[in-house]
């Protein structure tokens, strides 16, 4: 069985004024399985935030199904929707999301504290993430005192700390320059070979060319798939550039 | 740039902003309104109308001086408030092209305009309820209701010139901000400064030492000269140390609870304390501001309520009788001569039998007063006594002649000579013995005679009553003893008081009659060097009321003015702390937080950070409590029980009117925060 398995999905806004629904979303299906590291990509507005939002709970379908391990968590009360995100999910966002008022350090403890973990023991779970994100000595900075590559960092080490089965980036790069997006990807191919699953969105050819597998998505559906298989980073580029002027009908980027 | 197109602009600005315009607008309206009121009032001519003068005069004269100062002050700081918020737009308006002098036009425009709009707004709302505070005010200083509308142009141009210069003054610093910024700097400056704070240990118990300082003062405060001298250290200190405590203090003390591991990093208190001291730090300045305004609010109410409703009381200790005469004699300067009294005395008995008055709980009788230090047993002789550290020695000594005690208390005493019958007002304990420079008495402990008049005499001063024999002899020693130490005459006297059974206006024609009987009584003796002083309780109500009530008028205006300026701050602070929740709100619920475990954390802070002001202020006003009774002392105001009372009410209305105002702020918070969401 697969970890995560989207069936049918659908989403339509409705404007407030009773004026025309914006269907986001038409019929939506794939899996994810265990370890895999999908990337997701599609024209601006073709539905990949909606996407993302459903399967972390923070928004709810208009049809369709999600189950993470077999469950279907849209059907759980608030609380305990919020309680199954902290422990199975783990988020990553263009904008960081990290909260001005804590340090990188209790930004990263927030899903913990959230769940009870006494202060001993999530400490102890952080040394060997903030050592491996290259993040140690900056832990009791503010976000405002780091770079924006330092702050996805701290914010991938929030997503990671609490051992999600899978983490959802929308965008993760989307707010960095060139080195740091490098350097974010490396660590992200790095805690995939660790058996992370991660799903992300992006707009960047290069990001996606460093998943094993991209889904693209158009007009609210998945419109077509590409498995990385054995070739490199080089090849799959290619692969998701000519995918991209065949979907746009112009090239990527 | 086209000409039009700046009114546009700045028209647009305030449109769009109203959620921050239209409660500054507000503001402006209802300074101007309130000024010009109280302007209007303050003139001669309307006090006259009312039939009052003197000190109401004076005391509207001095609110109308208060109210311009504090207009200056808060218009100028709410402005600075809303700047900041729009920068952001005037940054825009600058990197799509517009120069500095376009922006400049655009917010001079902008001021402007509010300017005009709110003092026209403002001056009609003031002409229309002038007259409503007119008779309010003539109501509370017992003073005659005219019916006759009038405007006063002489307030309208007071209000005009001075909302001209608050105008005037806030554009020139808008624009000298609005200069000196960068495009970038522009676009930045709202969220400019959003760091976490810093502890500073050094302030944080600054404040706190300050505070203590300041309620040791109160607390132990010993007499009510000192007490006004003290009273402005110790506001000074408190307004000090309110704002350490605010901006300081209470991110120190979130910064101790968030080392202490265990308690921090527990899901109550993880995100609670870490943005109470974020929060503090960029609203404890506002929040100290309220807490002042309110604790002066309280102060306002509670003293000149109670001064107004315990007017009748110090009226009363004042004036123990209705009517009071006290006679001297210029000539001889030391004795009353009994012949002279007799005159008096028969043109008084004629009066009341002619008047048909019947006079009761007379009293009548010599007495001779002396006031020095009482140093143990010794009275020393010192005249220059209204000074903080002789305060508390200071005694009035009333000599009486026993034959007049006897009288009055309808009962035979024995007093030998050296010996003095006492009983004492305002003392501590009784002195076993008494010496007045060469004269000895050992006193005996003797009940008061009921129906002797205390007199006119200043509150707050301890008093000692002597019945001596040989009241000739012991008074003129003293009277050379004095005479000789500090070239002081004191002078013996005669009274006379008396209550009737009069309304208060036949009281009024009584004293009428009471001063002309003794004019004639004057003339026919043709002794000119005698003097009298006659005193009725009715004549001086007037003057008591217009002083009170003048207190408690002025105190209600000042507090409505303060509590306006309360209420905008909280808006504001709700305000701008909804659009910086806005984001957190998001990420919060982001990482797995409930939207009712964010709207408990944020509901509980909200209420601390609300209800911390009034817990201040009424901190502050339980430990001004003892310097406020000191003071009323002052104004012969002994009542501790009707100041109790007036608090305890002001601390309620407050604490309902904050209550409201909070509910009604906090909706405009959440429908900011959630607002966002959609
Ligand atoms: N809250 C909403 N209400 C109404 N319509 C919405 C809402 N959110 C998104 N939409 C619409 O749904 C469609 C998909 O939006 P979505 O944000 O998922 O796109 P996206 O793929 O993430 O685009 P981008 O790459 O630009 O981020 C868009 O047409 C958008 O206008
Ligand atoms: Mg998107």
């Amino acid at each position: 069985m697969s970890l995560l398995e989207v069936k049918g999905l659908k989403k339509i806004y409705k404007t407030r004024f009773g004026g025309h629904a914006v269907e986001a979303l038409k019929n939506v299906n794939f899996s994810v399985d265990e370890g895999e590291y999908v990337a997701i990509m599609g024209e601006s507005g073709s539905g990949k935030t909606t996407l993302l939002n459903i399967l972390a709970a923070l928004d709810k379908p208009t049809a369709g199904t999600v189950l993470l391990d077999g469950k279907d968590f849209s059907k759980l009360k608030e609380a305990s929707v919020a309680a199954f995100r902290r422990d199975n999910l783990g988020f990553v966002f263009q904008d960081f999301s990290l909260l001005d008022t804590f340090t990188l350090e209790d930004n990263i403890y927030l899903p913990l504290v959230l769940s009870g973990n006494s202060y001993e023991k999530m400490h102890k779970r952080l040394e060997p993430i903030a050592e491996q994100l290259g993040i140690d000595r900056l832990l009791k900075k503010y976000p405002y005192e780091v770079s924006g590559g330092e702050k996805q960092r701290a914010a991938v080490a929030r997503a990671l700390i609490t051992n999600p089965r899978i983490i959802l980036a929308d965008e993760p790069t989307g707010a960095l320059d060139s080195k740091a997006t490098d350097e974010l990807l490396r660590l992200f191919s790095r805690i995939n070979e660790a058996g992370q699953t991660i799903l992300m969105v992006t707009h960047s050819a290069k990001a996606a060319s460093h998943a094993s597998r991209v889904l693209f998505i158009k007009d609210g559906e998945v419109f077509h798939q590409i498995y990385r298989a054995d070739s490199s980073c080089e090849k799959m580029y290619q692969k998701i550039v000519d995918t991209l002027s065949l979907l746009t009908g112009g090239g990527a980027e | 740039m086209k000409k039009a197109f700046v009114p546009k602009l700045a028209f647009e600005g305030i449109r769009k902003n109203r959620r921050m315009y239209l409660p500054y607008l507000l503001t402006w309206i209802l300074m101007a309104a309130m000024f010009y009121i109280i302007c209007y009032l303050a003139q001669p001519s309307v006090l006259e109308a009312i039939g009052r003068g003197g000190s109401t005069q004076v005391l509207l004269q001095f609110g109308t001086y208060v109210v311009a100062l504090f207009a200056v002050i808060f218009l100028f700081y709410t402005n600075s408030f809303l700047l900041r918020r729009r920068k952001k737009e005037f940054g825009l308006y600058n990197i799509l092209g517009m120069d500095k002098r376009g922006i400049s036009r655009v917010y001079l425009w902008e001021t402007q305009l509010i300017a005009v709009v709110s003092l026209i707004l403002g001056l009609l709302a003031g002409i229309a309820l002038s007259k409503l505070a007119e008779l309010a005010l003539s109501k509370l200083i017992s003073g005659i209701a005219t019916f006759t509308f009038t405007i006063s142009w002489r307030a309208v141009l007071y209000t005009a010139v001075l909302f001209a210069g608050i105008f005037v003054l806030i554009s020139a610093s808008g624009l000298v901000q609005v200069r000196r910024l960068s495009p970038m700097q522009l676009l930045r400056s709202e969220s400019y400064g959003e760091k976490a704070p810093k502890a500073n240990w050094v302030l944080g118990l600054l404040g706190v030492a300050v505070l203590v300082l300041a309620y040791y003062f109160s607390v132990t405060i010993k007499n009510p000269v000192s007490a006004l001298a003290l009273f402005f250290v110790a506001v000074l200190l408190v307004i000090a140390a309110t704002y350490l405590i605010f901006i300081a203090g209470s991110v120190l003390l979130c910064k101790i609870l968030q080392k202490r591991k265990r308690y921090y990093y527990k899901k109550e208190h993880f995100v609670s304390v870490s943005s109470m001291a974020y929060r503090m730090k960029r609203n404890g300045a506002g929040l100290a501001s309220i807490c002042i305004l309110l604790t002066m609010v309280l102060v306002m109410i509670a003293s000149t309520t109670c001064l107004y409703f315990g007017a009748e009381d110090s009226l009363r200790t004042q004036y123990p009788n209705d009517f009071i005469v006290e006679a001297i004699d210029n000539d001889t300067g030391v004795t009353v001569l009994p012949e002279n009294v007799e005159v008096y005395r028969a043109a008084l008995t004629k009066l009341l039998t002619d008047e048909g008055v019947e006079a009761k709980n007379n009293s009548d009788y010599y007495y001779f007063g002396v006031a020095g230090l009482l140093h143990g047993t010794t009275l020393q002789a010192e005249t220059s006594f209204v000074d903080t550290d002789t305060y508390d020695a200071l005694t009035n000594v009333y000599i009486l002649p026993v034959q007049d005690y006897e009288r009055m208390s309808n009962k035979q005493v024995t007093v030998a000579p050296g010996q003095a019958l006492v009983w004492g007002k305002q003392t501590q304990k009784l002195p076993k013995e008494l010496t007045i420079g060469p004269v000895h008495f050992d006193l005996i402990p003797t009940e008061e005679a009921a129906i002797i008049s205390s007199g006119s005499m200043i509150q707050g001063f301890a008093n000692l009553y002597l019945v001596v024999d040989d009241y000739d002899t012991v008074t003129q020693t003293i009277q050379a003893y004095y005479m000789e130490k500090t070239g002081e005459i004191l002078e013996q006297k005669w009274r006379f008081a008396f209550d009737t059974d009069l309304s208060s206006e036949e009281q009024l024609a009584l004293y009428d009659k009471l001063s002309q009987t003794f004019i004639d009584a004057l003339a026919q003796q043709n002794a000119d060097g005698f003097g009298y002083r006659c005193e009725a309780l009715e004549a001086q109500r007037e003057d008591f009321y217009g002083t009170y009530g003048g207190f408690f008028f002025l105190g209600i205006l000042l507090s409505m003015v303060f509590l306006i300026a309360a209420v905008l701050i909280i808006y504001y602070k709700q305000i701008s702390e909804g659009y910086e929740d806005q984001s957190r709100f998001d990420i919060m619920q982001r990482v797995g937080m409930t939207k009712k475990d964010i709207r408990k954390s944020i509901n509980s802070q909200m209420l601390t950070v609300f209800f911390l002001p009034i817990g201040m202020a009424v901190l502050h006003l339980v430990f001004a409590f003892p310097m406020l009774r000191k003071l009323l002392l002052l104004f012969g105001l002994l009542n501790t029980k009707l100041l109790i009372l007036t608090t305890g009410v002001s601390v309620l209305i407050c604490a309902v009117f904050y209550a409201i105002v909070y509910r009604i702020t906090s909706n405009a918070y959440y429908s900011i925060v959630s607002g966002a969401k959609e």
